[in-house]
């Protein structure tokens, strides 16, 4: 803070070097960013246009048609498409969730003869590409008469050998000391593992929870080939309907493109922290 | 009492625990993963097809071996689509050097200051900004002008006060919304007419056609020979550096093998795909000759020191490189060679996903645009950030130029993380291309978009031939499988480096 002659204290035109150096970085990253988001730009002030106004070559409409937004909903069930999306991302992210916390639990916390081993199948089936598994997955919907139901979207999701692999990392990092402890106080597993390990692993939930919810939210091929009748479909096969029943107006087909990606969007924002996190920690090591 | 009851009934008590807690995923498990397997599996040695087996025609169901195996590999279609897929992976190596690109800029310092110098800049910023404003609107500009100075100049104090955070969200933010709205609005932005991508190309096509027509006669000619010439130069760069390195015993026998196939694979192409097959035949010849005379250089040294497979991510990444940019240098000769020709009479913009040359490379922008700030360049500035600060110092020291410091102390350091990021776009790059496919072009047209995830969509839910699907689904799989033994027999070694 004070002004008195410290030698070390760098000069006055090093700083302004290092300043100028620093907003030149800040001017590249800026531009680099604003490029990239480009497509979103012209996203939105297209989905502002009228329809006359949507091959011209300017991007700007000349009056913002904020009822575009409003005529999504008329044009196609847009809301229903949104909450079937929402019904079925965030049950299937509750049950993944659990599921692989209970079953990270078990992997990771409760020594078991074979544990081991189921574990390895476990993770080869990590490296089964889902191509494979898609055909014969529908044909079991078929005989469990769930094809064209939400349920059916649900149910394969509920359950990840990823989210296990996950978790049981996180769930390594965590002393046994305090399972021990907890065991000589009396508490069940269910308590160790409830009041226990689960909220000193919630970095980890909180990674699986944005990895599952996003990846069903964006999931495209399996609602595809599940979904037959349109107040079942999920926001994607909406949005390739809406492009195939009214492809020209592009104006309204980007108003539903602008808002089914902004949750995504503000997801995104808010969850980054963890997020990264979370793909630093699977990515490197696993 | 003894210890041993009380022991046994501790592990039983455990187990009935363990297995309890696994329950609830283990059935799903065997419910959605071991039985669809074993399912699929069965299917794919059966006739299983949904048009024979229904309420209306009941053909049995047969084991027909592997008849649905030979009717793959002998379909003309299954190898076009192969190719369609392993052409649309050659986006994979530019996106690694973007993600790599990205993460170096990101990993800078960032901090320019705090407290008032912070406000001074940001008003700085702020005066600036309006002043171009003014000027620009002062010149008739419109509310356009306004509204990207105002995006711009946001970005940049929101960069100023929070960091790179700012710029990491943005460059991050098309991985994480890419699904289909991503691909209907990139349909969009590439629609022929009226599409932002032409409007904007279309001026510079008619500056570059009015350049063209200026051009001196044979300069078509020129154009293409002297493509060819880089492309026989970069072979020469990549077979310099394989037998340096071979010799100095950093690279081992099979990346180099693997290196020279990926490498020749462009050669092999240039009299198929080349514009001029008079001039094109001679280009094997002329890398032959390339080759013999590095062959020739190779065997004067005798020591064979170095292990068989050292080197691998290094070698490979570099012959894909080189792989991609000759293909590049290809289609740009070629191109160049009829530009004259079609600048005659004005050049049209390309139509992109609407014609069979485009919709590849279209699809191939789209996903470098929508990679190059994803998880790749989280793991690389994870790794970026790992690379010890001692050993940048050290080079430092010793006086090493920036490239220079990162070619031998960076580059190295980050290679398990290259290594994995490698493996998993390979595997994606096979499996991928179902979503585009779908959304933009339908596989289309003529089939120059369907890679092999759209065909077994095609083949299982369109036409319902699920033994079919699920034997091109398992030959997808042996693929996979394969990059996994990969990265299991040389990924382990690169982590422990």
């Amino acid at each position: 803070m004070s002004t008195t002659d410290i030698p070390l204290k760098p000069s006055r035109r090093r700083v302004w070097r290092t300043t100028c150096a620093r907003v030149t970085l800040h001017v590249t990253a800026c531009v680099l960013s604003v490029l990239i988001i480009l497509p979103f730009i012209w996203m939105v002030l297209t989905s502002l246009k009228t329809l006359a106004e949507v091959d011209a070559p300017a991007w700007m409409p000349a009056v913002f048609q904020w009822r575009n937004y409003v005529d999504v909903f008329h044009v196609i069930p847009f809301a229903r498409f949104y909450a079937n999306s929402l019904i079925v991302a965030g049950w299937a992210t509750l049950l993944q969730v659990m599921t692989s916390a209970m079953a990270a639990f078990s992997f990771s916390r409760i020594q078991w003869p074979g544990r081991d081993k189921i574990f390895m199948a476990y993770l080869a089936t990590m490296m089964l590409p889902g191509l494979v598994m898609v055909v014969p997955n529908y044909q079991i919907m078929i005989e469990l008469r769930l094809v064209d139901s939400l349920i059916g979207l649900v149910l394969p999701g509920a359950f990840s050998a990823f989210g296990t692999f996950l978790l049981r990392q996180f769930m390594l990092s965590i002393p046994t000391t305090i399972d021990e402890a907890a065991e000589i106080d009396g508490a069940s597993r269910w308590r160790i593992f409830w009041d226990i390990i689960l909220p000193l692993s919630r970095p980890g939930l909180i990674v699986l929870t944005i990895f599952c919810f996003i990846g069903t939210y964006n999931s495209f091929f399996w609602p595809l080939v599940m979904l037959r009748s349109t107040e079942n479909f999920t926001l994607p096969v909406g949005l390739l309907f809406f492009d195939s029943q009214h492809g020209s107006a592009t104006h309204q087909l980007m108003a539903a493109v602008t808002m089914s990606v902004i949750p995504a969007i503000f997801l995104f924002i808010f969850l980054q922290k963890h997020l990264v996190r979370g793909i630093q920690l699977g990515g490197v090591k696993g | 009492m003894s210890n041993l009851p009380l022991q046994r009934r501790r592990q039983r008590r455990n187990f009935i625990h363990g297995i309890g807690f696994l329950a609830p995923n283990l059935l799903g498990f065997l419910a959605f993963t071991l039985i669809p397997l074993l399912l699929s599996l069965f299917m794919a040695f059966s006739n299983w097809d949904l048009r024979l087996h229904n309420i209306f025609v009941r053909e049995p169901l047969r084991f027909v071996g592997l008849d649905q195996f030979r009717t793959l590999l002998e379909q003309k279609d299954f190898w076009k689509f192969l190719g369609n897929t392993l052409f649309l992976m050659m986006g994979i190596p530019l996106t690694i050097i973007g993600s790599l690109m990205a993460a170096i800029l990101l990993s800078q310092d960032f901090r320019v200051a705090s407290g008032r110098r912070l406000i001074y800049l940001i008003a700085g910023v702020l005066l600036i900004g309006s002043t171009v404003i003014l000027a620009l609107a002062g010149a008739g500009a419109t509310g356009m002008v306004l509204l990207m100075s105002g995006v711009v100049c946001l970005v940049l104090i929101g960069g100023m006060a929070a960091g790179s955070t700012v710029y990491r969200t943005l460059f991050y933010v098309p991985h994480f919304t890419a699904g289909v709205a991503v691909f209907l609005l990139w349909k969009k932005l590439y629609s022929p007419q009226g599409g932002p991508v032409n409007n904007f190309l279309a001026p510079i096509l008619d500056g570059l056609a009015g350049f063209v027509r200026v051009l001196p006669a044979h300069s078509d000619m020129a154009m293409l020979i002297a493509s060819r010439v880089l492309m026989l130069g970069l072979l020469l760069l990549g077979l310099n550096v394989a037998r340096k390195q071979w010799t100095q015993g950093d690279w081992g026998t099979i990346p180099i093998v693997l290196g020279l196939i990926l490498l020749g694979l462009p050669v092999w192409y240039t009299p198929r795909w080349g514009a001029v097959p008079a001039i094109d035949q001679f280009f094997p010849l002329a890398a032959g000759v390339v080759l013999l005379v590095q062959i020739v250089l190779a065997l004067r040294v005798t020591r064979m020191p170095c292990p068989l497979d050292e080197g691998m991510g290094n070698a490979l990444v570099l012959s894909a490189l080189l792989m991609t940019l000759q293909f590049a240098l290809l289609g740009l000769g070629n191109v160049g060679f009829h530009l004259p020709q079609m600048a005659a009479d004005g050049l049209e913009p390309p139509k992109w996903l609407n014609e069979y040359h485009w919709a590849k490379p279209a699809i191939m922008i789209m996903s470098i645009w929508a990679s190059i700030g994803s998880n790749n360049m989280l793991l690389y500035l994870a790794g970026l950030s790992n690379v010890p600060v001692e050993l940048q110092e050290a080079a430092d020291i010793d006086g090493a130029t920036r490239f220079q410091r990162f070619w031998h102390v960076t580059w190295p350091q980050l290679a398990p993380v290259t290594f994995f990021i490698v493996i998993m776009s390979v595997m994606g790059g096979l499996q991928g291309g179902f979503e585009m496919a779908r959304a933009m072009t339908a596989g289309g047209p003529a089939g120059a978009t369907t890679t092999l995830s759209y065909f077994v969509y095609t083949e299982a839910f369109e036409n319902g031939r699920m033994g079919y699907a699920s034997a091109i689904a398992w030959v997808l799989f042996a693929m996979v499988f394969l990059i996994t033994l990969f990265n299991w027999k040389f990924g382990s070694r690169y982590v422990n480096d």
